[in-house]
């Protein structure tokens, strides 16, 4: 924690331009007006009389956020909000051209069918499996438990099925993320931005950089 | 899948930056360029040859900064000054063509954080980003935000581990994350002799780096170590620096000056998170405004567990831990 503090050796001239300068701060300490801040009282205090909304529009520097993004179809305490689109990023997507209908003959293997996905999701021994979340016809579509069509934009009334605590967490802004602002209309991160869907669990890895010992 | 972006510490040419501000290199200047330059500031007639009327705006751009005020009691005309002088003196002096903001505080705005201690997997993107965002010098490898890495059941950062590299997360250890709380009754204010270091109305604790003396007072007075000390020049590899400033944030310090975390000031006046909220992987970093009852922040604060950090010292910090 300790260190000593080596100041160069001074010149006459500026000892003595220092020496006056440290008079003439405390003076001014002393002398100018308290400029104190708007408030006094604990935050929670302040925290308890603020109940009107903030109108997020007012910040004027807030820009559209680059990545696409849908309005989800739920609300939260600020009422609608907006996530960040799932389907581009799918590589595969759409599902239907080979999910047409017709038998997808599996000839390339691997290449053809889904080798990359493997699922490590659900309790040890009882992993879940395609149909729990995929629809069973149309693979353009996830299934909710009802076997109502849900569209990979909103996988997160799918994990909300199963996760009721993360996804009311979620909505309300204690899982998952905002994109960029906190201010301006609400863009968050979708469930599968974060969470790959058939291997939810974070992968370990190195940090991404350290800390040196501190003084 | 994931989002996560790789931080590369690029290791580069570390070319030292010239301090913007430096009271010392003023000095030196002024007892050699005394008798020329003032004889020919005082008559008005400037130097002829191109550098030595560049010397020449230089000195007397020095000679303003120096006596310039604290920045609480400029005008916007004279904040507009300073900005002026000092982004004229990094574009002299360095070349960079600087944008440094003095955006004011926003009304009825009051920052607040929240940490997650069960979500932080501690892969430190957040310290790589704030270094980057903020200016940090690279070769002292200052640091405004630390992580420790904990066992369970122990809330005091004190007793983690704080220079770990290893994979992570390490089955049954947790992460927590240190940095300047914001406290609204700030013990490093009251100890501050020059009055450099204040509150301002949206909550965020500020330094003005020219007004500062070094003294110290701060950091030993913050029970949080949440200021950090200049002992040399900032090195910063010249394409490395961020120069979207601002004058009470991450413009380039100069030795001998305190700082600490601002809440990314020139990001957040914006209406951005803080470089740490952006760049952490998890979610589990929350930011926002207090005094709006539909922000995140307030979801936490009203949902979650939460406490806050040696909460019996009554500094009143707006830094909150939460657990799921
Ligand atoms: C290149 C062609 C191709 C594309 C594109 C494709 N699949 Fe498949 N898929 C296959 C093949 C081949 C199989 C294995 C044969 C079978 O079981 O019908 C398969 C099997 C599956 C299965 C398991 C079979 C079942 O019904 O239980 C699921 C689930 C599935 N695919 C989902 C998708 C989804 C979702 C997409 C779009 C993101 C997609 N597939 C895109 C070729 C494709
Ligand atoms: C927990 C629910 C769930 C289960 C179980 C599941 N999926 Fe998925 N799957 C999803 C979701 C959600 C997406 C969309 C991911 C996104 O937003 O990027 C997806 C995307 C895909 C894709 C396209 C993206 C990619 O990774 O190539 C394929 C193919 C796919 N699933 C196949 C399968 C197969 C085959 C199975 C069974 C072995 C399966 N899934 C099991 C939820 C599930
Ligand atoms: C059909 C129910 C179901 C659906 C739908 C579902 N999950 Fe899960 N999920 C589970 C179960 C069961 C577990 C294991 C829980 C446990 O161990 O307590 C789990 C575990 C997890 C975990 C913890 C993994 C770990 O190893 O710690 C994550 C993260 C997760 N799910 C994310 C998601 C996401 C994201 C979605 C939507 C794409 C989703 N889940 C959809 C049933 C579901
Ligand atoms: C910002 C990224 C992010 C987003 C978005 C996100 N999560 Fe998570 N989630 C995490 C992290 C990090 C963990 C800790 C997981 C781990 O240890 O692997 C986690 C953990 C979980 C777990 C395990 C139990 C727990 O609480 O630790 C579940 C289940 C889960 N998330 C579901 C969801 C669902 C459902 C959504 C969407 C409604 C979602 N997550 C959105 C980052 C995210």
């Amino acid at each position: 924690m300790k260190k000593t503090i080596c100041l160069p050796p001074l010149t006459m001239p500026e000892k003595m331009v220092r020496t006056l300068l440290f008079f003439f701060i405390i003076g001014w300490s002393l002398l100018h007006p308290h400029v104190s801040a708007a408030s006094e009282g604990s935050v929670l205090d302040r925290i308890g009389i603020a109940t009107a909304p903030y109108d997020n529009s007012a910040v004027d520097s807030v820009q559209p956020i680059t990545e696409e993004t849908v309005a989800a179809k739920e609300r939260n305490q600020g009422g609608t909000f907006k996530i960040l689109a799932r389907k581009k990023n799918i590589e595969r997507y759409p599902c239907s051209s080979c999910h047409n209908g017709k038998p997808v003959a599996a000839r390339d293997g691997e290449a053809l069918t889904h080798g990359s996905v493997s699922i490590d999701h659900g309790r040890e021994g009882s992993s879940l499996s395609c149909i729990d979340c995929h629809h069973r016809d149309d693979k353009d579509f996830l299934e909710d438990k009802k076997g109502q069509k849900i569209d990979f934009d909103h996988s997160y009334l799918l994990c909300g099925q199963c996760h009721f605590r993360q996804k009311r967490d979620w909505l309300g802004g204690a899982h998952g993320k905002r994109v960029t602002y906190w201010a301006g209309a609400r863009v968050v991160y979708n469930c599968t931005t974060c969470h790959n869907p058939h291997a939810p669990r974070f992968a370990k890895r190195f940090p991404a950089t350290y800390s040196p010992p501190s003084e | 899948m994931s989002n996560r972006k790789k931080t590369d510490d690029a290791p580069g040419n570390d070319t030292t930056l010239p301090v913007q501000n430096s009271r010392r290199n003023f000095l030196k200047g002024l007892s050699i360029a005394a008798a020329a330059c003032s004889a020919s500031l005082a008559t008005g007639c400037l130097p002829t040859t191109a550098r030595a009327a560049e010397s020449g705006e230089q000195f007397a751009l020095q000679w303003q900064e120096y006596f310039k005020k604290h920045y609480r009691l400029m005008t916007q005309k004279e904040k507009d000054e300073t900005v002026a002088r000092l982004e004229r003196q990094a574009k002299l002096q360095s070349g960079l063509d600087l944008q440094i903001s003095t955006q004011a505080p926003r009304e009825n705005v009051l920052y607040g954080y929240a940490f997650n201690i069960t979500r932080c997997e501690g892969f430190m993107e957040c310290v790589a980003a704030c270094i980057k965002e903020n200016n940090l010098d690279r070769k002292a490898k200052t640091q405004y935000i630390r992580v420790f890495e904990m066992e369970p059941g122990q809330l005091d950062p004190g007793t983690g581990d704080g220079k770990y590299f290893h994979e992570v997360p390490v089955d049954n250890k947790f992460y927590m994350a240190v940095q300047c709380f914001h406290c609204e009754k700030a013990p490093c204010i009251k100890a501050c002799p020059t009055k450099a270091t204040w509150r301002e109305p949206d909550g965020i604790v500020v330094v003005d780096y020219d007004w500062c003396i070094g003294c110290r007072y701060c950091q030993a007075a913050c029970p949080y170590f949440g200021r950090r000390f200049n002992w040399a020049k900032p090195s910063i590899p010249k394409e490395e620096i961020n120069r979207k400033q601002h004058y009470l944030g991450n413009r380039i310090r100069p030795m001998g000056k305190m700082e600490k975390c601002t809440f990314c000031i020139q990001r957040t006046r914006e209406g951005k998170l803080p470089a740490c909220v952006e760049a952490c992987p998890t979610g589990s970093r929350v930011f926002g405004n207090l005094l709006d009852p539909e922000s995140e922040i307030r979801f936490v604060l009203k949902n979650k567990k939460v406490f806050r950090m040696k909460e019996d010292l009554g500094t009143d910090p707006k830094f909150w831990y939460f657990i799921d």
